[in-house]
């Protein structure tokens, strides 16, 4: 009957639509209101009960067919569409793009942080004092007479203006001023670093006339030198990451503090690079000790009932030694692409 | 200091070896510097050079037959004073050779076998001489050792020594010091006096300087000496400190003073008056000294000088014009005390540097004085023989022992260590102090003339626990305590740092390096940026260092142009650090430099960096601390770092917050190979950052209701801020106006000189329900009306 053949002829017009208008044409001229499977339908009026029913549901079946087959070959006809288009919107995936500098954090900033964050934890709050010094606070309050040769043991720079004692300021050799202001200000107890920029006119590949150190003080009734050296050996531990570490303490000489110490860290060399914690050489990392009497009177701190302990390290040095640097000068080069080699990415910071 | 092995024996009998001693030094606070011990170079022995050819494929090589006593090897050598019987030091395959750190190896040279090397000095690191390899005399046995050959069997140390301990700037000291550790038992000191004193001495002394700056001063008159060169064992040991011996009298004073510490001097007695002062020298006095130059004196300096001439600058250095020759026939021996503060002041202001000045204003052994004059008096009488006269002196020598009350508790409260008295006394006694005890926690103590540095409490307390071992210090690690935490919560150093690290963070997740410059510049930056003149550092380094710096943008433009010329086209950097407007005052501030030059990658094109991307940059940094730069007064930058068209202010207050805009084209004049260079200056130490925190962010207000956008355009006069038509607007209805967004900005010729177009959006959004038509119509008018009667504005249409 005619019902095959419609199909059939469909089913062919619907595969040779190339074009969304194509097949919209094909769908009203079988479905539309005048269309092939419509007319039929239409014409169901005129046949028997019986007739109408069968062939009702033949019609029904076809006209469901087709529409699926248009649905079908509409979205197939769409799909080919979108990627004609976009075969037309294609970029070159390989132009490489331009080489740029990746931005970094300076690696001291990564040392000033995780040293805030040790002491930090170890209840050090953070303390300053200015670069521009008076020689007082650098130098006599510490007990460093003048004329005495530890003056000697740094050496200065000063500034042509001059403070009320009449002497020239100096910049800082030490972050040790800290310690003076602190205490004139603030009662004990008092535990703090003090990490900032120093200065000291030398400069070769170990020395730069401008670097940073970090000082720490810790005044109590009772603060030890055990406790001073179980704070440092802690310290290094976080800081270097290595917790079986080899350190040695020995007698020095500051005017600041007495009993004096310098702390050494065992390193060996391993592949020609510095491995730090064990071996049988010694690298000096710090100076520290117990805060001299003298200094803590100059303060007007009552040493009957106080006393306490004081470090200094170069912040520095101490990078250099962690990440392997040797030239203290690139630090402060403001080279980018030394920054890019030995900075710290966000993530990492 | 440097000393060798056996001469420091001299003094300690020890069966330690250098090694063992040397890590006692440094135990004791003498820190070990260097100590060279040459045990291991006795595999390298003594060899000849029996014959050799050239090398057939290299010019510069020969090959040697190389005899060492026991067999001959074959060696290829390259040094250029190869010769026939020469003697040198041979090395075989497989050692290790110290000056170039590595192990010999058996191979072919060229073509050529080679099984070994005769060594330079360098490549046994003896010396930097790599000339040639080492010559030895001919009498030199082949298969000698290199020890015994090139005498290295005496160990030197070098230790460094702390202000503090001038006692250990002699040997003597150091012996003293190790022996108190139980390293050695300390020798007594062996010489004879002078048995007859024969006659008064013809020169005598006055003291007549009168701030003390001599306190003693004794002398012996040493007639009819032969002064030649100085014997054998004198000569070695002065050259194995690696001082030049130059005669007999003028070693024996070097000796003393490094063998005792006591620096004394020798005057040629025909040379100077009869009548020697101790006096302040007179303004603009003038001395020849030793080392040959010519110094210029002031009323400060004390000078040693007869009626005619200043002779020798007290405790630093003698005149040129006394001193000692070989013709010397008699001689003037001068020992004084001098004080150490007047030596220090006076060689600081010259700029000498002496042994003498050293060990002087480390503060002298006054027991030292005599012993030093009879010490040099026997080695002056044995080896120049002559006759010696009895003392003449002047001023009084105070030998007072520090007496200290000492507290035995004292030491176990400061060290963290329960140490009983026997112990301490014991130590104690073995640095040669003389105890008293008084009671059971108690004692006197005297502390013997060289230790002028022990003067309280704890400085008895670091002589035992240097004594007793660091080491033996117990370690304990202080847990932070609740107030601490708080301490640190509250301390606003801490937060600056917070806020430090936040805009680190923020900068280099938008694309910027940090990088770290000094906090000087130079004299050109100081000219340009006008910095305050009393900021010049007065010994600077050079003349890119001699100012304080008053601003970094100078640092900055100096590392673009460095990085430029490493061929980095798109800078940008930023620095956090002080600058100084006066010696008193210093900020922390944010300094940034973009400069972009020109771009010639026609695919990957960035941008146009220009002033409105740096506003955006301004605003995000500030939005980074939680502030909003809206919040804040906007206005064209007076300051001379900018651009005067291109650049902006940013005030909370009267408060400075942030400078930005385009570099100065004068400043950019001094770096012509920059273009399109902006500047961000951030002094976010004036923000109230003790207030920063998530809790003080601005509160976006978040609806769910329909929102409305309209477009606004007006004409304002080309001098009205847009920040307070922002402001302005948006509070206009506070409740319903969202945002006020600026989007285009036109200026031209129609419009006039004095005016320009600015079109904004705004946002509408109610939080209780959606707008109806009337409502937003309402608003619209409102604003239109409010702002063109506010501003003075035209609406355009």
């Amino acid at each position: 009957m005619d019902i095959k053949k419609v199909l059939n002829e469909a089913t062919k017009e619907i595969e040779q639509s190339s074009n969304q208008l194509d097949l919209q044409n094909v769908k009203v001229a079988y479905l539309g209101k005048k269309g092939k499977i419509t007319g039929l339908l239409k014409s169901l009026k005129d046949l028997s009960l019986d007739e109408k029913k069968s062939t009702g549901a033949e019609l029904n079946q076809l006209r469901g067919e087709v529409d699926n087959l248009i649905k079908i070959k509409f979205n197939q006809i769409k799909v080919e569409e979108i990627n004609s288009k976009l075969r037309n919107e294609s970029l070159d995936f390989s132009f490489p793009p331009p080489n740029s500098i990746s931005p970094k954090v300076h690696p001291i900033s990564k040392t000033f942080d995780e040293v805030i964050t040790i002491f930090g934890s170890m209840g050090y709050s953070v303390a300053e004092g200015p670069d521009i010094e008076t020689d007082y606070f650098n130098f006599s309050a510490l007990n460093i007479p003048e004329n005495h040769p530890a003056r000697e043991m740094q050496d200065t720079f000063y500034i042509d203006d001059k403070d009320k004692d009449g002497k020239p300021f100096v910049l800082r050799t030490h972050t040790s001023p800290v310690q003076i202001r602190t205490l004139l200000n603030e009662k004990p107890p008092v535990k703090i670093i003090a990490p900032g920029r120093t200065y000291r006119c030398d400069s070769d590949s170990t020395h730069s006339p401008m670097f940073h150190q970090v000082e720490g003080l810790f005044i109590n009734e009772n603060a030890n030198m055990g406790d001073l050296k179980g704070t440092l050996i802690e310290f290094c531990k976080q800081f270097f990451n290595v917790q079986d570490l080899k350190v040695r303490f020995r007698p020095s000489y500051f005017p600041f503090t007495e009993p004096s110490a310098e702390m050494d860290i065992a390193y060996e060399i391993v592949n020609n690079k510095i491995k730090l914690g064990q071996g049988d050489r010694w690298l000096e990392i710090l100076g520290c000790g117990m805060v001299n009497p003298i200094v803590l009177e100059n303060c007007n701190v009552d040493t009957k009932n106080f006393q306490g302990f004081a470090f200094g390290m170069g912040l520095d040095r101490i990078t250099m030694l962690k990440y392997g640097l040797t030239d203290i000068r690139s630090f402060f080069s403001g080279n980018l692409n030394w920054i890019a080699n030995n900075g710290f990415s966000i993530g990492d910071f | 200091m440097k000393f060798s092995y056996s001469w420091l024996c001299e003094h300690l009998e020890t069966d330690k070896n250098a090694t063992e001693i040397g890590d006692a030094l440094t135990n004791i606070g003498l820190e070990l510097e260097s100590l060279s011990d040459y045990s291991s170079y006795s595999k390298f022995v003594v060899a000849t050079i029996k014959d050799f050819k050239k090398h057939p494929n290299a010019d510069r090589l020969n090959i040697c037959k190389v005899d060492d006593g026991a067999d001959t090897y074959q060696v290829i050598c390259g040094a250029n004073n190869v010769k026939k019987g020469l003697k040198g030091i041979f090395a075989k395959e497989g050692m290790y050779i110290p000056g170039t750190q590595i192990h010999l190896k058996k191979g072919k040279i060229r073509g050529e076998i080679s099984e070994g090397m005769l060594l330079s000095e360098r490549e046994l690191n003896l010396s930097d001489d790599h000339e040639g390899i080492i010559e030895l005399s001919e009498n030199c046995k082949n298969g000698t050792s290199a020890v015994e050959a090139l005498k290295l069997d005496d160990p030197i140390f070098e230790i460094g020594i702390t202000p503090n301990r001038g006692d250990c700037l002699s040997i003597r000291g150091v012996a003293r010091d190790l022996s108190a550790k139980g390293i050695g038992k300390l020798k007594p000191l062996k010489y004879e006096k002078i048995k007859k004193l024969e006659f008064e001495s013809p020169i005598s002394w006055s003291i007549k300087n009168d701030d003390n700056s001599c306190e003693y001063v004794v002398s012996r008159y040493f007639k009819d000496v032969n002064n030649t060169k100085s014997p054998e064992w004198l000569q070695k040991k002065l050259i194995s400190l690696g001082l030049r011996p130059i005669n007999a009298l003028v070693d024996i004073t070097n000796f003393i003073t490094v063998d005792l510490g006591r620096p004394l001097h020798v005057f040629d007695a025909d040379k100077v008056g009869k009548k020697l002062d101790m006096r302040l020298a007179n303004s603009n006095e003038k001395i020849l000294a030793l080392d040959n130059k010519d110094y210029t004196l002031d009323v400060s300096s004390t000078v040693i000088a007869d009626s005619n001439n200043a002779l020798a600058i007290a405790g630093i250095i003698g005149g040129d014009h006394s001193g000692c020759t070989e013709n010397t026939k008699n001689v003037f021996l001068e020992v004084a005390i001098f004080n150490p503060n007047s030596v220090a002041k006076t060689g600081r202001s010259l700029g000498i540097n002496s042994d003498a000045r050293h060990r002087f204003e480390r503060g002298l052994d006054k027991n030292m004085v005599l012993e030093g004059l009879e010490y040099a008096s026997y080695l002056i009488n044995k080896i120049c023989g002559g006759s010696v006269s009895k003392n003449t002196d002047a001023g009084k020598l105070d030998t007072n022992e520090h007496k200290i009350k000492y507290d035995f508790n004292y030491f176990n409260k400061v060290i963290g260590l329960d140490l009983e008295p026997q112990i301490q006394v014991k130590i104690l006694k073995d640095l040669e102090f003389q105890i008293n005890e008084r009671s059971d926690n108690e004692c006197d103590v005297l502390v013997p003339s060289w230790r002028n540095d022990v003067k309280n409490n704890i400085d008895i307390v670091e002589e035992i626990i240097r004594i007793y071992g660091y080491d033996n210090i117990n370690v304990s690690v202080p847990s932070s305590s609740k107030d601490e935490i708080n301490n640190i919560e509250n301390s606003l150093v801490n937060k600056k740092f917070k806020t430090i690290s936040k805009l680190k963070k923020t900068l280099v997740s938008n694309g910027v390096s940090e990088v770290i410059t000094f906090s000087f510049h130079s004299n050109r930056a100081q000219e340009i940026l006008t910095g305050d003149t009393s900021l010049k550092i007065s010994n600077a380094i050079s003349d890119d260092q001699s100012f304080m710096r008053n601003s970094m943008i100078f640092n900055h433009l100096e590392s673009a142009e460095l990085n430029f010329k490493k061929g980095i086209k798109n800078i940008q950097l930023f620095e956090i650090g002080p600058i100084y407007n006066s010696s008193q005052s210093q900020e922390n501030i944010l300094s940034l430099l973009i400069s972009s030059q020109d771009d010639t990658n026609s695919i990957y094109k960035s941008v146009n960096f220009n002033f409105y991307s740096l506003t955006e940059l301004v605003s995000k940094l500030i939005s980074s601390l939680n502030f909003d730069i809206k919040q804040f007064n906007i206005s064209r930058s007076t300051s001379n770092i900018y651009h005067p068209g291109q650049s902006a202010e940013v005030h909370m207050g009267k408060k400075l917050i942030s400078r930005y805009g385009k570099v100065h084209p004068l400043m950019m004049e001094e770096f012509p190979k920059l273009k399109n260079t902006y500047a961000i200056e951030l002094f976010f130490e004036n923000l109230p950052i003790e207030t920063i925190s998530r809790i003080n962010s601005i509160n976006i207000s978040d609806s769910q209701f329909q929102f409305s956008e309209k477009d606004f355009s007006f004409i304002f006069e080309k001098q009205q801020n847009l920040y307070e038509v922002q402001r302005y607007v948006t509070g206009i209805d506070k409740n319903l106006i969202k945002n006020v967004e600026f989007f285009d900005l036109y200026e031209s010729k129609d419009l006039g000189d004095s005016s320009k177009s600015v079109t904004f959006r705004v946002t509408i959004q109610s939080k209780e329900k959606t707008l109806e038509e009337k409502d937003l119509e309402q608003l619209h008018k409102n604003i239109l009306e409010k702002v063109s009667y506010k501003f003075k504005a035209k609406i355009r249409t």
